[in-house]
């Protein structure tokens, strides 16, 4: 057996006997994809609605029992006062309060404010279900790529961009880490074998992880949560190729500053997941942002492979409309690469 | 080329860090195929010199090379032809004994099939639980794989620092038994040991001390020259220990501070502890021998209530150890093998850390701290950080420590592993200090010399008991000339196979 | 006993070389900058136009695009599919199609949203059905800020709830007046600064213990502290009481900066809040030291707690509404901490609430923390 492979083969191992590791790993990926793909929506559904009925008309009552019908809204009580209707909502009780006017089918709207979108969007339901009538809209509205706004759609290929960093370079750096703790980087050193080759069979074993890891996303997004494929899957592979490249590198970097496990695993929390998860675009758009954190978004390798994926998995186009990104990460893959290789210590501080 | 007789040459060279000077202009030079000693206190600066010498460090000034190559500029040669097992070698813990060994085998471009002679004597000895995890093995056997690993190839340049802390006296003589052998195949090999035994087998030794290099000669005129560090006299106990023949004249049930009946710790299918009964009297100092993987420790672990029983009873200072072990823990103090103080907390932040936890009082603390401190002649580095200390002081400290509260039996399991004569000497005189004041003090210890110092002694093989009673009842028994002879005597008839 | 396993846990904290900073910097630095961050206001949409009318009406219209502080003008594109294209490169977010007789009233303008994000492609086009629709001459007098016809299930809307009335008895009607409560402005940081509150707590109180105890087991201290007489409530109560003092400082700071830097201040009284993290704290400290009492190595403890933490966070309403879930999915909120504690904050800091307005919320956290460090102390074995 070459020493390569022997190496390959201790590596697999340690990861193998970590069972409950090994668990997380290949768990999360699910629940999270459950989760995103089913839990978490921002659909208007069981708004708990309080009606004031101390000013009630016919009209307004019938009003009532359309929005009472709705899968929206679910009545929850009715209180003599606007006031009393207002200590509800204050007390998490209600989200919304509806107070008739005394003439015709006039209401007042009350919204819980605390979750802005959320509340527009409340609001201008209660609006559409009580007057009845949807505006004849001059307009035409066309949701392109996600007609049924599914937030799987765009959460499975930010779900990619996290998560293989997170075992690329997380798990790379801190088993690099454990060695030099533990003492038995200084005999790997030291045996004939070359520094170099050290690092690569680490690396392999997390790459084959990876991949593994990224097949069953995708074939989760495709076949359960019903995510499409809609472009070449050699380019989605590719691309990924690069963008685990990459996380490898930031590992091998992360793993030439910390001495320690501790430092290595708060180092990967903090400069990896909190940015990944805040400034990639996964959660919260970009766009929004003021301009200084759009700057560090910019430099951000998540966000290119995130949109890189939006764009091959779910709109399907040809990899000339991912260029951009695609060289961008090209680019950072081998300035990081160069970097941590060029760093990489083949003695002792 | 006259060089082309030395394998490694050392010139003039000096190693800092930060303020603190390891290496202090260190010159040497060692032939082919000899066997060379490192020697010297803790913090000599023996490591460091074992790292510049495998490329592994840089030194500030100077320069070294090895089987003719230079260590900064030839790097890749250096390495390609030395071997080396640090000081604190570890093994891929969540890796069985054989993939350990296979990975380094095949590390070095061999096999273990091809390596098996020469580490035949050694890992014979942990075969058997070749498919165990290295995590799961006890520390003397963890050192005898680390030593396989270090050994299943054959470089040309071989560096040992300090290979046998925590093996036990059998192992260690077939270890230096299978250097001679190598030695005969023409392999330099550079080792450091704080062990006498294990100097004078090796051809010179270089005697550092504080960076600096004191002396290079054959053992026997280092030994001389130096006899005040390396020789120290017997240590003197300030006062008379209790004798065997005194306490059994008045021997009573309550004068036994540990009794235990058919004792069994069972991991699985593997009995670690298989049946002990003995009895230690109080005020005893009582050494508690054995092989590695004897079942020392895990003796140890059921009596400190740290484990359960299988089966079998025992009571430690009147508590029973099945059920009551929390007052046992209230009784008695430990230093475990590993190191047991918080690095990161000054000398004096422990002592009253664990002081408090005993329940003393502040006054009481402050007060016995600084008698402490002065008689271990600390008083300086009362606020200095554990982590900065010296590995002997360390032990010294953590002895005190577990004391402080003045428990009625202490356990010390292998306190002194790793430290150089002088400290253990010391150390020995706390330990009689301690005993004077009655307590009981049990303690482990892979020193044949320390053995002599006890008031009886047990020998443990294969998790059995095979011989109880004073040194020289033993001696005596078993006719063998001193305490080295009786334990390898016991220990090569271990023949457990599970 | 526990006034020395205290101050060697606040001296081990003290020493160690990056911890006290992370301590102090870390919710500083959050609560600067995430605020920001986490903000889903949708804003600063790339529009592209497709003029088939090329009219001064449609001009108008484009200029009103312009002027929009939502969009941004990405310039005009000659055909459909070209428009279609800049979508695919992320030049444009949506495409406006403006019908060739538009100027004499007649055809839809479309509107063509990329949706991938759902949220951002359907508010983006409901702002810009605004727009088109505030057109002088098209348009009523719609002042809804989001023209139902353009709320996600458009046809859901229409088709379920609204075909069995009679529509034309409602269309005469005029529109409601809404009042937004609480969150006048529609500020997003109003909404999110109490969920930082949260996620700053169970950060720092989550992962900093379990690091503590592996720590301690791998360094090989804990068999020392094994035989001692420590009760076992000792140890790990020591182990607790420094987390929530660091709750109490990340609170204190997040109110701190709250007031000076967003002027966003408490609108209910303040104990409540300092309560609540305690609470928080409690559970999520003992959470960590259970998970560390079954972990051998750091790595893995970090993951498992990792796991946990992302969790519960997702599953706690902090960014989309809990009644939106699925049943499955609610059913978990009911033991899920973070959502009492998100529930019970926002009610106070938000919407002014008292102690009666969020007492089952304190009720349900104390429980479940309790039972957490119960668990803790059980799950921490002296004798093995």
């Amino acid at each position: 057996m070459s020493p390569f492979f022997s190496f390959i083969l201790k590596e697999a191992r340690h990861i193998l006997r970590d069972r409950r590791t090994m668990l997380i790993l290949f768990g999360m990926p699910v629940v999270l994809m459950l989760i995103f793909g089913f839990a978490i929506t921002n659909d208007v559904k069981n708004v708990r609605t309080v009606v004031v009925t101390s000013r009630m008309s016919p009209q307004t009552q019938a009003a009532m029992t359309r929005l009472a019908t709705s899968e929206y809204f679910t009545i929850v009580a009715t209180v003599p006062t606007p006031e009393e209707a207002e200590r509800l909502i204050r007390n998490q009780k209600a989200d919304i309060s509806l107070t008739p006017y005394p003439k015709g089918n006039q209401w007042h709207i009350t919204v819980d404010g605390a979750d802005p979108n959320m509340a527009q969007q409340w609001s201008t339901y209660a609006q559409a279900i009580l007057t009845g009538s949807p505006a004849a809209a001059p307009v035409s509205i066309k949701l392109l790529y996600n007609p049924q706004m599914r937030s799987a759609y765009n959460f499975v290929p930010a779900i990619m961009g996290m998560l293989l960093m997170l075992i690329c370079a997380m798990m790379t750096s801190i088993s690099i880490v454990r060695e030099k703790e533990r003492g038995t980087m200084e005999v790997l050193l030291v045996s004939p074998v070359r520094p170099l080759m050290v690092i690569v069979a680490k690396a392999i074993p997390y790459l084959v992880l990876a991949f593994f890891i990224l097949i069953v996303i995708l074939l989760m997004g495709h076949y359960v949560l019903g995510v499409p494929l809609a472009g070449s899957l050699v380019w989605i592979v590719l691309v990924s190729v690069i963008y685990i490249l990459l996380a490898l590198s930031l590992g091998l970097l992360i793993s030439n500053i910390a001495q320690t496990q501790l430092v290595a695993l708060l180092l990967s929390a903090m400069v990896l997941l909190m940015p990944v998860v805040m400034l990639s675009g996964m959660l919260f758009p970009i766009e929004s942002m003021p301009r200084i954190l759009q700057w560090i978004a910019a430099v951000i390798p998540p966000r290119y492979y995130i949109q890189a994926m939006r764009k091959l998995m779910i709109m399907g186009v040809g990899i000339n409309e991912v260029l951009n990104e695609v060289l961008i990460l090209s680019a950072m893959t081998a300035v990081l690469l160069t970097v941590a290789l060029a760093k990489f210590k083949v003695r002792l501080e | 080329m006259a060089d082309a007789m030395n394998a490694i040459e050392v010139n003039h060279v000096s190693k800092s860090y930060g303020k603190v000077r390891a290496l202090d202009d260190v010159s040497f030079a060692v032939r082919r195929g000899e066997v060379f000693g490192l020697i010297g206190p803790d913090g000599a600066g023996k490591t460091s010199m074992f790292r510049i010498l495998c490329s592994l460090l840089l030194p500030d000034a100077g320069t070294a090379s090895v089987d003719g190559f230079d260590v900064v500029r030839e790097m890749k040669q250096v390495r390609r032809r030395v071997g080396y097992m640090p000081g604190k070698f570890s093994l891929y813990q969540d890796l069985t004994v054989e993939e350990n060994l296979q990975f380094f085998a095949t590390l070095f471009g061999t096999t273990v099939e091809a390596g098996y002679d020469s580490i035949r004597a050694i890992y014979s000895h942990i075969e058997r639980f070749k498919d165990r995890r290295a995590g799961a093995l006890s520390g003397g056997m963890k050192q005898k794989l680390a030593l396989s690993c270090a050994l299943v190839h054959q470089p040309s340049v071989l560096f040992l620092d300090e290979p046998t802390t925590g093996v036990d006296p059998v192992s260690r003589k077939e270890l230096w038994e299978m250097l001679g052998t190598l030695r005969e195949r023409g392999i330099t090999i550079i080792a450091s040991t704080p062990y006498l035994d294990e100097v004078r087998r090796c051809d010179r030794v270089a005697f550092l001390h504080e960076g600096k290099v004191q002396g290079i000669d054959t053992p026997e005129n280092i030994l001389k020259q130096f006899a005040e560090v390396f020789n120290p006299a017997r240590p003197i106990s300030s006062a008379p220990s209790v004798s065997y023949v005194a306490t059994e004249s008045q021997h009573t049930e309550q004068e036994n501070a540990i009794e235990v009946k058919h004792l069994v710790k069972a991991f699985g299918s593997f009995r670690a502890v298989d049946d002990i009964s003995f009895e230690v009297r109080r005020g005893e100092i009582f050494g508690f021998l054995g092989a590695n993987g004897a079942g020392k420790t895990t003796a140890m672990h059921v009596l400190t209530g740290l484990n359960q029983p299988t089966s079998g009873t025992g009571t430690v200072a009147g508590f029973d150890i099945r059920t009551e072990y929390e007052q046992i823990k209230r009784h008695i103090g430990y230093m475990s093998q590993r190191f047991s103080l918080y690095e990161d907390l000054t000398v004096a932040e422990n002592i009253r850390l664990f002081a408090g936890i005993y329940g003393m009082k502040d006054s009481d603390i402050k007060q016995k701290t600084d008698e402490v401190l002065q008689r271990l002649k600390f008083e300086d580095h009362k606020n200095d950080l554990v982590r900065s200390l010296p590995l002997g002081w360390k032990q010294k400290l953590a002895f005190s420590v577990s004391i402080f509260h003045e428990p009625a039996i202490v356990f010390l399991d292998e306190p002194t592993g790793g430290v150089d004569p002088a400290t253990r000497r010391q150390f020995w005189e706390l330990i009689y200090e301690a005993a004077a004041r009655g307590i009981t003090v049990f303690v482990t210890t892979h020193y044949m010399d320390e053995a002599e110092y006890c008031d009886r002694i047990s020998i443990m093989v294969d998790g059995k008991i095979k011989a109880i009673g004073t040194p020289d009842e033993l001696k005596q028994q078993f006719q063998q000339p001193d305490m080295d002879h009786v334990f390898t005597h016991l220990a090569r008839q271990a023949t457990r196979t599970s | 006993m526990l006034k020395y396993l205290l101050q060697k846990e606040f001296l081990q904290i003290r020493r160690n070389a990056f911890l006290p900073r992370l301590i102090f910097l870390f919710p500083i630095v959050m609560m600067c900058v995430i605020p920001w961050v986490m903000n889903q206001e949708v804003k600063n949409i790339r529009v592209c136009v497709v003029d088939n009318d090329r009219s001064v009406r449609s001009q108008q219209l484009v200029h009103r695009i312009e002027a929009s502080r939502y969009f941004i003008f990405t310039g005009q594109q000659p055909t459909y599919a070209d428009a279609l294209h800049t979508i695919e490169t992320s030049e444009a977010d949506i495409a406006l199609v403006i019908p060739p007789d538009y100027s004499k009233g007649h055809g839809q303008v479309l509107i063509a949203a990329n949706a991938v994000n759902g949220t951002k492609g359907s508010i983006g086009s409901s702002y810009l059905s605004q727009i088109v629709g505030a057109s002088p001459s098209t348009a009523p007098s719609t002042t809804i800020p989001a023209g139902p016809s353009t709320a996600p299930s458009t046809a859901a809307l229409s088709t379920s709830s609204l075909s069995t009335q009679n529509v034309s008895s409602a269309a005469i009607l005029s529109q409601p007046s809404t009042l937004t409560l609480y969150n006048p402005h529609q500020d997003y940081k109003v909404f999110m600064i109490p969920a930082l509150f949260a996620i700053l707590t169970m950060l720092m109180c989550g992962f900093l213990p379990t690091l503590n105890i592996v720590g301690e087991k791998e360094a090989g201290t804990i068999e020392q502290m094994n035989v001692t007489p420590v009760p076992k409530w000792a140890f790990i109560l020591a182990k607790l009481i420094p987390y929530w003092l660091i709750a109490l400082f990340i609170i204190t700071a997040c109110l701190v900066l709250s007031w000076a830097v967003y002027g966003i201040t408490c609108q209910g009284p303040l104990g409540l809040v300092y309560l609540l993290a305690m609470l928080l704290a409690l559970f999520f400290s003992s959470l960590g030291l259970v998970i560390s009492n079954y972990s051998d190595t750091m790595q893995q403890a970090i993951f498992v707690m990792w796991f946990f933490v992302v969790c519960l966070m997702l599953l706690s309403g902090l960014f989309t509404p809990t009644r939106s879930m699925p049943d499955w999915a609610y059913l978990t909120t009911y033991v899920n901490p973070m959502h009492y504690f998100i529930d019970a904050i926002r009610t106070v800091f938000v919407r002014g609430g008292g102690f009666e307005a969020i007492a089952h919320q304190v009720l349900a956290l104390a429980l479940i923390g309790l039972t957490m460090a119960t668990w803790a102390v059980a799950s921490y074995r002296k004798n093995s």
